[in-house]
């Protein structure tokens, strides 16, 4: 399955990111506390972070950390926080869903798998040619964002403030009631 | 040698990994030095604006004094209260530890930066990871299970959060005019043609910066998360021994971090005349925390409300006067 795949600094190092976001994965839904959930989404999003950056993507991968790693998770658990719930989640009782989440899961692996690997389409791959490489990603996603998409981009931060307004609006009114 | 450690443009292999952990571990060593006597020099200059003497009893001036606090800390009992939550309770130092190491890893602390990245989203970066900072401190304050640590973090959190983005938005301008992400091009552009540190076009950004710098530093003026008459200790209320440590070394860490960015954004990094770039950085980087320390030793702390009212209501319609404004000069003027 991984025949032809050169051990290079890169590969082990997408490896280890790999399972750290994999487990990261596993341990919020295994976690049985709320907060240690909301930690290890962190952890996941720390790891997509860091495949980004493999991928060359530092603007992206860091924004994520910043958005997502940072300000999301506290979010979470500022929620957490602050509301009153029991922590803990109660067991839940055994029935045979766990059993076809695991078949779903396991079949949808293999779909992805198959379109990756044997499926023969033709993946774009990084050559010395392709375009803009080496090139300060930064500047060309601002490039792009302020003059081909500059409309698209007002008119989502125009959605964000009406998100923004909305949310505390319905705050304001829950208060006085 | 220099060349050695130059891993930006190599591939990633075992050699260059090596060499990335060697610096690592020397950036590490040095940084815990200087944070060793950025504490002494904090007793001692406080005691001088105080009319004391500070500490002088171990080693000649006291120079060992902090040696022996941090020995101190580290061969104490490490206490969990019964009620705390264990697991979070552990890790949450070392969460608040980690990304103010990290963020020392964009500063170019000389001209030949041999152990630092020259980073094409420097400035992110920094901002990114001080901002997981808060994570280890509110999570600390929430398992301590300590009303007075609950309340600490939770303050640490809002102010934190509110002046980061001041913080940000004052290094735009300097980000627009250097027209870079990366630290070191916005000292080589420092160099370049008006031949003027960004202190002095970007005035107002420079003061909402050290402004939010301090209070995202937790210094008096702005130290309501440890504000010890009101709170005991803020958010490490319970820890001890060398968690207790991790906090504090976190924050002085940040003290030299932040200071090294404002020097590097705002005042040519290490960029001068006659002497070597790494001593003018040091000493633009003192200058930056003694004024820290000149602050808290002058200033009385102010109300959370008042804070916070601050940071929203002024320093971030400030630094959107000031982002335009740049802007508009620098349309103007190109």
């Amino acid at each position: 399955m991984f025949s032809g795949l050169a051990i290079t600094g890169q590969t082990v190092a997408f490896f280890v990111i790999a399972l750290f976001v994999i487990a990261c994965g596993v341990m919020l839904l295994s976690m049985k506390k709320v907060i240690y959930m909301a930690l290890s989404i962190g952890g996941v999003f720390i790891g997509c972070a860091a495949v980004y950056l493999m991928l060359e993507a530092e603007f992206l991968a860091f924004i994520q950390v910043l958005l997502y790693a940072g300000a999301i998770t506290i979010m979470m658990l500022f929620a957490i926080m602050l509301t009153k719930h029991d922590e803990i989640e109660k067991p839940e009782p055994i029935t045979a869903h766990p059993v076809w989440a695991a078949i779903g899961a396991a079949g949808f692996g293999l779909v992805i798998l198959w379109v990756v690997k044997f499926s023969g389409i033709k993946w774009p791959q990084a050559t010395p040619d392709s375009p803009f490489q080496g090139q300060d990603n930064v500047k060309l996603i601002g490039e792009a964002l302020f003059n081909q998409y500059v409309i698209p981009f007002e008119l989502v931060s125009v959605v964000l403030i009406v998100a923004l307004v909305g949310a505390i609006t319905l705050a304001n009114k829950e208060e006085k009631n | 040698m220099a060349d050695f450690f130059s891993w930006v443009d190599k591939p990633l292999d075992g050699m260059a990994f090596l060499n990335m952990v060697i610096g690592a571990v020397i950036v590490l060593a040095f940084i815990l030095g200087v944070v060793t006597y950025t504490i002494y020099f904090e007793r001692k200059v406080i005691g001088w604006m105080q009319w004391r003497i500070g500490p002088n009893r171990v080693g000649p001036l006291g120079l060992l004094q902090s040696i022996a606090d941090v020995l101190k800390l580290l061969i104490k009992e490490d206490i969990v209260p019964a009620k705390a939550d264990r697991n979070i309770f552990l890790i949450a130092p070392i969460l608040a530890f980690f990304p103010s190491f990290m963020v020392l890893a964009v500063i170019p602390f000389s001209a030949t930066h041999i152990f630092t990245a020259a980073s094409n989203v420097g400035v992110l970066y920094y901002i990114a990871l001080s901002a997981m900072t808060i994570i280890g401190v509110v999570l600390g304050g929430w398992a301590s299970n300590n009303k007075y640590s609950l309340i600490g973090g939770m303050r640490s959190a809002a102010q934190m959060i509110s002046y980061e983005v001041p913080l940000a938005m004052s290094m735009l301008g300097v980000i627009l005019l250097a027209g870079s992400l990366n630290l070191v091009k916005i000292v080589e552009a420092q160099q370049a043609f008006p031949y003027v540190w960004y202190v002095v076009p970007q005035i107002l950004g420079f003061i909402i910066f050290i402004i939010s710098a301090t209070a995202e530093l937790n210094r008096t003026p702005f130290d309501l998360p440890e504000a010890e008459s009101e709170l005991v200790a803020g958010y490490f209320t319970e820890y001890s021994g060398f968690r207790f440590a991790f906090y504090m070394l976190a924050e002085y860490v940040y003290v030299f971090a932040m200071s090294a960015l404002g020097t590097t954004m705002y005042f040519g990094g290490w960029s001068g005349p006659f002497l070597p770039g790494w001593l003018w950085f040091a000493i633009k980087v003192s200058c930056f925390i003694f004024f820290f320390f000149w602050v808290r030793a002058t200033m009385p702390r102010i109300r959370t409300d008042q804070l916070l009212t601050f940071a929203w209501k002024v320093l971030i319609p400030l630094s959107v006067v000031n982002l335009v404004a740049t802007a508009v000069l620098k349309y103007l003027l190109k």
